[in-house]
């Protein structure tokens, strides 16, 4: 493989990455606080958010395939729907409530100061590490609860073309969304300093999200990364485990790159590929957005009297999480930003088990990580 | 009137709300009678809309000042 398509990789990845931190940190737009919140303080206000985000991106999505723009559709690493997608939902729940984020939520307060989210990386680069060692058993369970096989989405399953169900989903969507817009609650009011309008935000991660699908060939994703980065730190004390390791050998992705036409092949293995020259600058362009955005607003400080307790229980939902992602597989933003638009099962599934999750997750946090006294 | 100051700065989410529900409901008889104002600082954005809007729920009065590179937030009878 030539340099010159991950080059291109590279480049487009942090610019998504510097705009998703930059994004998501002006309009606190928190994807572990939406379902959180749901639950614990009966909060639906950044729900709404959600919805307004995954029905534009449906809907950008479905254009850029009809236009051509979306030549590997469904997207690559998306599989038929299995229980290990509602078992790793939950899972994923519970880790990123725990985690006080998601994966993508972590590296944006990392970069805004936040040292309780360092625990929370360290956790998902021990949990990814983790799943290393359930793998094989792991498959056999994906593989025995797979059903449709060969089915990966809602119009596959009922045989049609993409249009007329992302159409119904999005309409019914849009009648609550232009209900809401009508009674004022896609409107959140905000005193902080840069504040951005969290639907202003959505309609223009839904872009960011078309742009990563029509220029990479895959909707955002960042936990391989983490893996890749656990499979080095375990190599430096086990290089044979690793090397003999069936997860860190493993090259899921194996397609050509659509804008290049050059070969992409990765996976989560502690080596450059092409998931490293996608996923590394996108992760380290979230991080260096939401910095650059706190800094630009003044508030790029970290502050270290943190309760010990939540920086524990940060890295252990870190550590949950990382398992969760590997198990699901992927991640929230996997599912909620490329799966959901294009009604993948598996992503309808994850959700499913992400609800509960989050609810467990929430009774976990004010038993034990922020006691009643 | 007493300044009852608490700096939750850098707490994870949602330890932020939970600890200022947590300070009002610990010290609701005294800011219902107005001899204390509670003043919380955080770093936490999200807050700055979640916090006010809960303690003006419950009845008090809310208001949002930026300090330095954080913010304080004081909960007193409405």
């Amino acid at each position: 493989m030539t340099t010159e398509p991950h080059l291109f990789l590279m480049a487009v990845s942090l610019a998504l990455g510097l705009a998703t931190g930059a994004l998501l940190h002006r309009s606190d737009i928190c994807f572990a606080g939406i379902f959180r919140d749901l639950f614990l303080f009966r909060r639906t206000d950044m729900l709404r958010i959600l919805v307004l985000l995954v029905t534009a991106t449906a809907l950008l999505f479905e254009l850029a395939r009809l236009a051509g723009l979306l030549p590997l559709y469904p997207f690559p690493l998306l599989y038929a729907p299995t229980a290990a997608n509602v078992v790793g939902g939950v899972l994923f729940g519970v880790g990123m409530v725990l985690a006080g984020g998601c994966v993508v939520g972590t590296l944006v307060r990392l970069g805004a100061g936040s040292l309780a989210s360092l625990f929370a990386l360290a956790g998902l680069f021990a949990g990814s590490a983790l799943y290393g060692e359930i793998h094989i058993p792991w498959k056999a369970f994906i593989g025995a609860t797979t059903f449709l096989p060969g089915r990966t989405t809602v119009p596959q399953l009922l045989g049609v073309a993409p249009t007329l169900p992302v159409l119904a989903a999005a309409l019914a969507a849009g009648v609550l969304l232009a209900r809401w817009a009508r009674a004022g609650a896609l409107h959140r009011a905000s005193p902080a300093t840069g504040h951005l309008q969290p639907w202003k935000a959505a309609l223009l991660l839904s872009v960011v999200s078309l742009l990563s699908y029509v220029l990479i060939g895959l909707p955002m994703g960042i936990t391989t990364s983490y893996a890749k980065i656990a499979g080095w730190l375990e190599s430096l004390v086990a290089p044979a485990h690793v090397a003999a390791s069936a997860f860190f050998r493993g090259v899921p992705l194996d397609v050509v790159h659509p804008v290049t036409g050059a070969p992409l092949r990765g996976g989560p293995g502690p080596r450059f590929d092409a998931i490293a020259a996608i996923q590394f600058p996108l992760a380290a362009g979230i991080v260096l957005g939401a910095l650059l955005s706190a800094r630009l607003v003044g508030e790029l400080r970290m502050h270290v009297n943190v309760p010990p307790r939540q920086l524990a229980w940060a890295f252990s939902g870190g550590v949950i999480m990382g398992l969760a992602s590997r198990m699901a597989p992927t991640c929230n933003i996997w599912h909620l930003l490329g799966g959901l638009p294009i009604l993948s099962l598996s992503s309808i599934l994850f959700v499913a088990g992400l609800l509960p999750g989050a609810w467990l997750g929430g009774r976990m946090l004010t038993a034990w990580v922020v006691p009643a006294r | 009137m007493e300044l009852l100051e608490r700096d939750i700065r850098g707490q994870i989410c949602p330890s932020t709300l939970l600890v200022a529900l947590q300070e009002i409901n610990r010290h609701q008889a005294r800011l219902r009678d107005g001899s204390l104002t509670l003043r919380l600082l955080t770093d936490n954005r999200d807050c700055l809309v979640t916090i006010p809007e809960s303690a003006r729920n419950m009845g008090y009065a809310a208001e949002v000042a930026r300090v330095d590179a954080h913010y304080a937030i004081e909960i007193r009878r409405a």
